[in-house]
């Protein structure tokens, strides 16, 4: 006889196929080590990799295998770290469920240590495995925009964007407000003192600040009685949030530095190809040429310059060298404009200012914050809203979703390419 | 020389200036015209005078037309970091002997002893003072010349780049320069370096032949630079079986086995004296010492091109590095 008195036969099968409670063990053994498990198998997959590679190196040596064995080699050494803490974990637990007073003593001793050291290599292998996002580094711009809706749409858009000032004050990141703009029309004042926002920029100058808030980009819904609605009727509206990589202050900073792999500025001098242009024929103690014209050409992108404005080929192939680098960086800034752009009308077109593709509920009723892409659900709202630690615990939570994201994209494209280079002649033919 | 249409006088009259006419004989192309006119101009226009400036410019043009080199008309040639003055009777420094120089100080190891460096047949002193320049070690050097003028050029030079600050104060301490007749008997014992203990042995010596040097010279170099600089005196052929052209190599080779530098590098005109030079060196009795480390240079000798070629004598091959004419033959003491 089942426990409730009824349960949908279908709802009872489905669980029975899924094997809900397996699941639901592993899944929680390796949350509480933070590990995401599609990042768990590849790091798993890339160290069958490495030992493999390995041995075929031990046979005899090529460049490529070495190479490739050597980008591996970090994953799979944390990786086995991993699992070696992960092991010993297991067998303290085992230990802690023995008759022995003092082995369980001894156990429980080793228990924190370890414990330690597994939360440093799960750490270390995320940080090895996780692909970084181009703009990473960056400072950002958080863009705050009320939906479609009335006012109560606006007032909440100022909420939200107190909260990433308040949060961003309490972590100690230099923030620099670029754009207030209140909606004039009303002049009346929401809850908490909100104003009618129309449109807020937030700079975040910290560098890796895109990294950062890069989940909060979306659209946040709120669900609360609002201030000015009299008969107590529970409103739902929706404010759009955009999270851009901030170029501008890098670029300048940028110039002097091209030796830096990360600048604009920074070309592989393997990658140019320098000609001193000159008269075939004899030269040396023969002929007194007095101009020493330099020509470099950038291959991968076939820029060319070539400088003859001074007597000295010295300083004609530095000057050659600077044009050619604030060209190549101009034409990459272009680029990543270009891109940032793209990822602004991905992120949200105008189009897009749905209800529909929330990521984040603010329920005032229930006091309750829910992300629903980390499937997190918090309460005491209002340290939420004051930018605390509970909207850390959020932040940090889409930080791990965004992680798994990226890994899956990752392996997606890792098959994809896998596939491509199986069947090299289908994808002739496909173009 | 092919003629030039005089159309393109008219152009650059129109387009450049009216003194471009005068340089375009010299020149030959629109664009060079348009350099060496900026340049006389930005020369007399920072140089104070009693004579007005158009004037000046119009002298420096007058000169410039009768072919003598710009270097000479406006004193100075840049050198790769440095700023080398020219005056007439001592050669012009060449943009292919900086490149070749500037990749053999990319060559050497760091070494925190002063390194010991000698010039033969220094000129204008630019091969020492760049080497100089371009090490971050201190350095002995000596650089030797037969020409009066050449040295006292070459010790204004040194002084001049220590005043432009292109080279530190304690150059003038290491650098010196003195005259001496690199052919006479008496020269290697007046030298302060006693064998094997010098790092780098270079020279630019005269390598243009006697023939070369009526067809195959620029008009600029033929009469207006010194003869003494280019072209090997025949007398000083006598003692020695090789081409009147190559006799300073030969007598370099015989400093190189007295003194057994550890790295030499000399200027050569092509490829074929390179190949001569480097036989030389092969068969040299007391060259042992540098056997299979030859290498000839081309005027770009940075870069992946490589080729080999082989010699006459004994069929042994040499590499040949970089784009260009054949522009060095470079060979070190295999202990190091």
């Amino acid at each position: 006889m089942l426990a409730a008195p009824w349960v949908c036969r279908s709802c009872v099968r489905s669980l029975r196929r899924i094997g809900f409670s397996q699941q639901f063990l592993r899944r929680a053994s390796t949350d509480s080590f933070k590990l995401p498990p599609a990042l768990l198998d590849r790091a798993r997959f890339l160290t069958a990799e490495h030992d493999q590679l390995t041995a075929q190196l031990a046979d005899n040596f090529d460049e490529k295998i070495a190479k490739r064995a050597g980008e591996v080699h970090r994953i799979a050494e944390a990786f086995k770290k991993f699992e070696h803490a992960k092991a010993s974990l297991r067998e303290l637990e085992g230990l802690l469920k023995s008759d022995d007073a003092e082995m369980r003593e001894m156990a429980q001793e080793d228990l924190a240590a370890t414990n330690e050291q597994l939360a440093e290599s799960s750490r270390n292998l995320s940080v090895a495995l996780t692909p970084k996002h181009p703009f990473a580094d960056m400072p950002c711009l958080i863009e705050v925009v009320p939906g479609p809706g009335g006012t109560e749409g606006r007032f909440f858009a100022d909420s939200v964007f107190k909260m990433y000032q308040a949060y961003c004050a309490n972590k100690g990141f230099r923030t620099k407000v670029v754009q207030y703009l209140a909606a004039d029309s009303t002049g009346e004042k929401g809850g908490d003192g909100e104003t009618a926002l129309q449109e807020a920029v937030l700079e975040v100058m910290e560098e890796g600040a895109y990294a950062h808030f890069r989940g909060e980009a979306g659209m946040h819904r709120v669900q609360r009685v609002p201030a000015t609605e009299k008969s107590g009727r529970t409103h739902t509206s929706a404010v759009a949030v955009w999270v851009l990589p901030s170029f501008a202050e890098n670029a300048t900073a940028s110039d002097g530095d091209w030796d830096n792999p990360e600048s604009d500025f920074y070309i592989d001098p393997a990658e140019v190809k320098s000609e001193k242009m000159r008269a075939s024929g004899a030269g040396g103690q023969h002929v007194n040429k007095t101009e020493s014209a330099i020509r470099l050409t950038h291959i991968p992108t076939g820029i060319t310059v070539s400088m003859q404005d001074s007597r000295s080929q010295h300083t004609n192939r530095a000057d050659a060298w600077r044009l050619l680098r604030s060209r190549i960086a101009q034409k990459r800034r272009e680029a990543r404009e270009e891109a940032a752009r793209a990822l602004r009308s991905s992120v949200l077109s105008s189009a897009q200012l749905t209800r529909g593709d929330k990521i984040r509920t603010y329920n005032y009723g229930q006091d309750r914050c829910t992300d629903h892409r980390a499937g997190l659900d918090v309460h005491n709202l209002p340290d939420v809203l004051r930018g605390g630690d509970t909207l850390g615990k959020v932040i940090d939570a889409v930080h791990g979703w965004l992680a798994e994201k990226d890994i899956q994209a990752l392996l997606a494209d890792e098959e994809a390419a896998a596939a491509a280079a199986n069947a090299p002649g289908k994808g002739k033919k496909g173009k | 020389m092919p003629r030039l249409a005089p159309s393109l006088f008219r152009q650059a009259r129109k387009q450049i200036s009216p003194f471009a006419p005068l340089l375009l004989p010299v020149c030959r192309t629109l664009d060079s015209t348009a350099n060496e006119l900026r340049w006389i101009k930005e020369h007399v226009n920072s140089t104070d005078s009693l004579v007005p400036r158009k004037l000046g410019i119009w002298q420096a043009c007058l000169k410039r037309e009768k072919g003598i080199p710009l270097q000479y008309i406006l004193g100075n040639q840049p050198f790769g970091p440095l700023d080398i003055l020219c005056k007439p009777g001592v050669l012009i420094p060449r943009p292919e002997t900086e490149s070749i120089i500037t990749h053999l100080t990319t060559l050497l190891p760091f070494s925190s002893s002063p390194l010991k460096i000698l010039d033969l047949c220094t000129g204008t002193g630019c091969i020492p003072l760049l080497i100089a320049s371009l090490l971050p070690s201190t350095s002995q050097t000596l650089g030797v010349d037969i020409s009066p003028l050449a040295i006292s050029l070459s010790r204004q030079n040194l002084s001049h780049n220590i005043s432009l600050s292109h080279l530190p104060l304690s150059a003038s301490k290491s650098i010196t320069f003195t005259k001496s007749d690199i052919f006479s008997p008496s020269f290697l014992s007046s030298l302060p370096f006693s064998p094997g203990e010098l790092d780098i042995l270079t020279s630019n010596p005269p390598y243009i032949s006697p023939a070369g040097f009526n067809k195959n010279t620029e008009r600029s170099v033929r009469f207006y630079e010194p003869k003494l600089a280019l072209v090997p005196d025949v007398n000083l052929g006598k003692g020695y079986d090789c081409l009147p052209e190559d006799v300073f190599y030969a007598r370099l080779l015989e400093i190189v086995s007295v003194l057994q530098p550890k790295r030499v590098l000399f200027e050569v005109g092509d490829v074929e004296q390179a190949r001569r030079v480097a036989e030389m060196v092969v068969r040299g009795g007391e060259l042992k010492n540098y056997a299979g480390t030859v290498e000839i240079w081309r005027d770009d000798p940075e870069g992946e091109e490589k080729e080999r070629i082989s010699l006459r004598n004994n069929g042994e091959e040499v590499e040949v590095k970089g784009r260009g004419n054949g522009r060095g033959v470079y060979f070190w003491r295999k202990d190091c």
